[in-house]
């Protein structure tokens, strides 16, 4: 006899019983071009447990890119991928988003990609709020084009470019995005300590809005050496930790001893430990669950049957039209 | 004794009334409490209904009472408010005189053509405000008033309301996903060679470029630099097959299907029955259908898992929720006509836990009894179906009066949308024994009066029976009887007022089968020996009565009246309160267990308190003493021991970034683990130079060469030395 609980329709039983099981292997494509030793690797092995653990389908699973070397991820990754135009993944990510919100969409992109050529977009998306998971490479080079500054280059980095030493100060990616409206999750992390770098994509996975990590990324290519000094010395990296950020693990507290309990829910704190570029803060700075997300404020329940994209589409291109005299339009 | 005593004594044992001045009962009588309601058509209340069509579930079953007020409501402080109301108020009573004459009508043409009749041509304001008051109430639908088709009326109308939201949901998904199978289908088709022939490229292309480009070139091109995406021979067939079942399927039509959709309501169980089995099959194809259609879409369908498992779909019967899917079956019965195997049947159909509502109107629950004299059989019919209802305890069961359906709605809808078998047991109130008392007066009546109490149990409510079962909607929860003061006058004119039960008793006299065991007496003729029914119930009798119960009535000229009542109502009257009190227990109220613990507990407590009197203080200062001590503080962590790899190389694998430098310079030296971090795959694979080398190059400086496994490699006292740096 049945007593009045839940039980599961035959559907989602067979889905229950249907336990797809992956492997990382099975997220990996192709052989990735990057140099060897480049942080690059780092990060698509993070985002590859990532796949694995929550078991994403690849045909469900989305990663969209600009232009450069970090921007290759896509290749990489065997799940359906849009390597785009220099500066415009983010528009492209967020038109699949819009169009299929039941897929997940990450966005990988270049500190020349997301903060010189794609800076508009860059803004615009953290006040959209999409659900989309993006990573800034940031290795504070163009690596793709051989070595030209970028916005986020230390003053005094010589390049092709800037044979003499660069001019301007650095750009801030975590202050600039912490000043935009909307801001809903702001992280940042180092792609040599594997565990946090994972935590942190993970929290960014699961956040829902726009999620914005900026990964500081070695190009041994390029810049060797240049994060040395905070790779080999732990006291100059903050570990920052929260029962609602990242757990640290107790093997990681004893190398990282340097640490901050810091609530991502308060964006002044977050906005101070976002300017220190030494120690480099690594954590969750910032996370409000509570901002809406656009797609979730447009959502448009229509059936898009190819009628109805014809329809509109037409729709949008009279308005263009130029109608001879006399003729009228349907 | 007084003679008047002895001769109402008689009639109280007897039932004879014959050589007293006793006087009968006859239709001009009604209960006291029915003084005011003698023109019921002028007063307002919940009736007539309407059933809409238009708007949310809320608003499926309305009051044009309600409908009224909310629209003058919405008026505001606006000039003509006053003169709207009042015309609004004519325009109900016109209704409701019209509606009890007529059953039901469209209530968009009953309220113009009320307005016609009401208005008069030299002043136009009726009509305005009728208009005014129309544009205000976004309603469509018939307007109905209570006789013996109105509980079917009403519960079909909430059923279809129901259905056409379980149709839409059905719809939208088999809709989405007919589209989705039919892209997979089309993207074959676009992909495939065919798709990419030059006519359909150029067609792809439209007409301005049409000569620009080269086509056979470019299918050629894409023809043979892009791989073909084809379906396997059984994908397609499948998705044809499934694409091709929701289209013919007559469950909800969808889409182009031509066929007549199925008829899901009845008036007889075993034609439901037979409807069911037939489509059985039907059914679930349908459902195994849509949970493959499901898998298919989302690419998840994996012929080695599912074929098998798809194979004996609903082999094992299919459950409530999956049922749910499909529309419900509605049987309307009525009770006086149901026998023995209809009852039998409607049980077995409740009992299998089908998708099936069926509603029992009841027209006589007063029915005497055909074994006992003098017995009602207090709607047993529907009673005996409730019960076995509620004791199979996944039927939801829903009971009213017809009077009460509109108050009770919320609970009517629910037990339609629930995802299993529910009953609802309905008193029309058109008896045909209660002279020209209006069949909502009747049912309301019959509530009050505990013959037919209203009850809800609802088995998705919660575990137990304080969640599941509500009497709430019965008037005057916690007594025995509703009990209502009652204004008059006497002969003097002076005011007066006496609080009044409504019994069994009272109801019974409304109809004209139970006249004679009512006997008038009056004024003049009245002894000490008469009490009210109510108290005459507590009464333990043993031997001689020695008082009469009486019912106060009033007779057509609204002059109260006592009427005695013979011992066998009295009894009737008893075997009712004792139904309703074993519903209240059921229902929480006044349970029995509960009371019983709950004055164990009080007399143990008392008893307790008495014994603490005067101990307190010492009580008190022994507590600090003997307070309890804090807990230890938490144990630290166990923190994690650094394995031991004596003279071994190793990597901390954790920490690898997975840079490729050291699996580069030796592929078998260095692997990947299943994280995609190196480990040390086999030292013995390469020299130890590799090793040093290798730690050297690690820019996270995790690998650890060790010793040299081969002392005698060149160059070693260096490399040793080298590998110390990372040891
Ligand atoms: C519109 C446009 N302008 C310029 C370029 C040249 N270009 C290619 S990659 C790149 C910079 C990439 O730098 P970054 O985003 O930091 O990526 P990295 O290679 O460092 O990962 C530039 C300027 C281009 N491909 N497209
Ligand atoms: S150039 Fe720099 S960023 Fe690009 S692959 Fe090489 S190391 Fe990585
Ligand atoms: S060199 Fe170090 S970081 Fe790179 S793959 Fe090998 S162990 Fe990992
Ligand atoms: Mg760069």
């Amino acid at each position: 006899m049945k007593v009045a609980t839940q039980t599961i329709s035959a559907s989602e039983c067979l889905l229950r019983m249907y336990d797809e099981h992956h492997e990382i292997e099975d997220y990996q494509k192709g052989v990735p071009r990057w140099c060897t030793g480049c942080g690059d690797n780092a990060i698509l092995t993070a985002v590859q447990r990532l796949c694995r653990d929550e078991g994403l389908l690849p045909e469900k699973t989305v990663f969209v890119s600009g232009i450069g070397c970090s921007s290759r991820l896509p290749h990489y990754m065997n799940t359906y991928g849009f390597h785009g135009i220099h500066g415009r993944a983010l528009p492209v990510a967020e038109g699949a988003k819009l169009a299929r919100p039941d897929l997940d969409v990450f966005v990988n992109t270049g500190d020349g990609d997301c903060c010189s050529i794609g800076a508009a977009h860059w803004i615009h998306a953290v006040r959209y709020n999409m659900d989309l998971t993006m990573m800034l490479h940031d290795n504070q080079i163009y690596g793709l084009t051989k070595k030209q500054a970028s916005p986020t280059s230390p003053i005094g980095t010589k390049s092709n470019t800037t044979p003499r030493g660069s001019y301007l100060e650095a750009l801030n990616p975590l202050t600039v995005t912490l000043g935009i409206s909307n801001v809903s999750f702001v992280a940042q992390v180092v792609d040599w300590i594997p565990e946090v770098l994972y935590q942190v994509i993970s929290a960014a996975f699961h956040h829902k809005g726009f999620s914005f990590i900026r990964i500081v990324q070695r190009c041994p290519e390029w810049l060797p050496k240049q994060m040395d000094p905070w790779m080999h010395d732990p006291q100059r990296v903050l570990l920052l930790h929260h029962e609602n950020g990242l757990e640290i693990s107790p093997a990681l507290a004893k190398v990282y001893t340097k640490m901050e309990e810091h609530d991502p829910a308060n964006m002044n704190r977050a906005r101070e430990i976002a300017s220190s570029d030494d120690p480099i803060p690594v954590g969750i700075l910032y996370r409000d669950d509570d901002i809406p997300c656009y797609e979730d404020v447009r959502h448009d329940s229509r059936l898009r049957t190819a009628e109805m994209v014809k329809n509109g589409l037409n729709a949008e291109l009279d308005k263009f039209t130029v109608w001879p005299e006399g003729a009228t339009h349907a | 004794m007084q003679a008047n005593f002895q001769d109402q004594i008689a009639f109280y044992l007897t039932g004879r009334r014959e050589g007293s001045k006793l006087k009968p009962l006859d239709g001009s009588y009604r209960p006291a409490l029915f003084a005011r309601v003698s023109d019921l058509a002028s007063l307002r209340y919940d009736l007539p209904l309407i059933l809409n069509v238009s708007g949310t579930a809320d608003r499926v079953v309305l009051s044009l009472s309600h409908l009224i007020d909310e629209a003058v409501e919405s008026l505001g402080q606006s000039a003509d408010r006053d003169r709207i109301a009042r015309h609004g108020y004519k325009l109900e009573l016109e209704l409701r005189k019209g509606s009890t004459a007529n059953g039901s009508d469209d209530f968009g043409k009953m309220w113009s053509d009320a307005a016609a009749r009401l208005s008069d041509n030299a002043d136009p304001s009726m009509q305005d405000s009728a208009q005014k008051l129309w544009s205000h109430f976004d309603v469509a639908g018939t307007l109905v008033d209570a006789d013996a088709e109105f509980p079917s009326r009403v519960v079909y109308h909430a059923w279809n309301a129901v259905q056409d939201t379980k149709a839409k949901r059905f719809r939208k998904k088999a809709e989405r996903l007919l589209q989705k199978l039919r892209d997979i289908l089309d993207a074959e088709a676009i992909g495939s060679a065919a798709g990419r022939a030059p006519d359909r490229l150029r067609a792809g292309v439209g007409t301005s470029f049409g000569t620009t480009f080269d086509f056979n070139a470019m299918s050629r091109i894409l023809v043979e630099g892009k791989p073909g995406f084809e379906l396997s021979g059984e994908r397609r067939t499948r998705i044809k097959g499934l694409i091709e079942v929701l289209e013919r399927q007559r469950f909800y039509p969808v889409g182009t299907n031509v066929d007549e959709p199925y008829s899901f309501a009845f008036f007889k169980c075993s034609d439901a029955l037979d409807a069911y089995q037939e489509r059985h099959d039907e059914a679930v194809e349908l459902l195994r259908t849509l949970a493959i259609a499901d898998l298919e879409t989302k690419g998840e369908y994996r012929e080695s898992v599912h074929d098998v498992l798809f194979d004996g779909f609903g082999s094992n019967g299919l459950d409530a929720e999956e049922l749910a899917e499909l529309p419900d079956y509605l049987v309307c019965t009525d009770a006086g006509t149901l026998d023995a195997v209809d009852t039998a049947q409607m049980v077995e159909l409740l009992a299998a836990g089908l998708p099936i509502k069926v509603l029992v109107r009841t027209d006589d629950i007063l029915e005497p009894s055909k074994v006992a004299e003098g017995h009602v059989a207090l709607g047993l019919r529907a009673r005996q179906l409730v019960d076995t209802a509620i004791g199979l305890t996944d039927v939801f069961v829903f009971q009213s009066g017809a009077s009460h359906l509109f108050q009770m709605r919320e609970s009517m809808i629910r037990a339609l949308s629930y995802d299993g078998p529910a009953l609802f047991s309905v008193f029309s109130g058109a008896t045909g024994h209660n002279a020209d008392m209006p069949p909502y007066l009747v049912a309301a009546a019959a509530m009050e009066s505990r013959s037919f109490p209203a009850l809800v149990y609802d088995p998705s409510a919660g575990a137990d029976w304080a969640t599941r079962l509500a009497v709430s909607d019965n008037p005057n929860l916690d007594d025995d009887w509703p009990v209502h003061s009652f204004a008059f006058e006497d002969e003097t004119l002076q005011a007066g007022s006496e609080n009044l039960a409504f019994t069994l008793a009272d109801f019974m006299s409304m109809d004209d089968r139970f006249y004679g065991h009512y006997a008038i007496v009056e004024e003049s003729y009245q002894s000490d020996g008469l009490i009210p029914i109510s108290e005459a119930l507590h009464a333990d009798v043993t031997g001689l009565p020695s008082e009469v119960p009486y019912i106060t009535l009033v007779d057509d000229k609204l002059t109260m009246q006592r009427a005695i009542i013979d011992d066998r109502l009295l009894l009737e009257t008893r075997r009712c309160l004792t139904m309703w009190h074993s519903l209240q227990e059921l229902g929480g109220i006044h349970n029995s267990h509960a009371e019983r613990l709950l004055a164990k507990e009080l007399k143990s407590r008392s008893a307790e308190a008495a014994a603490n009197v005067g101990a307190a203080e010492v009580a008190q200062t022994e507590d600090a003493a003997v307070a309890e001590p804090t807990p230890a503080a938490v144990a630290p962590i166990d923190e994690p021991t650094a394995e031991d790899h004596g003279d071994d190389p190793y990597i901390e694998s954790a920490r690898c970034t997975t840079c490729n430098e050291c699996t580069n310079l030796n592929d078998r030296m260095f692997a990947y683990n299943a994280e995609k971090q190196a480990y040390i795959a086999d030292p013995d694979a390469g020299t130890f130079r590799q090793l040093v080398e290798a730690a050297e190059g690690c820019q996270v400086s995790i690998i650890h060469p060790g010793k040299p496994r081969n002392p005698k490699e060149p160059g070693i006292e260096d490399l040793i030395a080298r590998a110390a740096l990372f040891n």
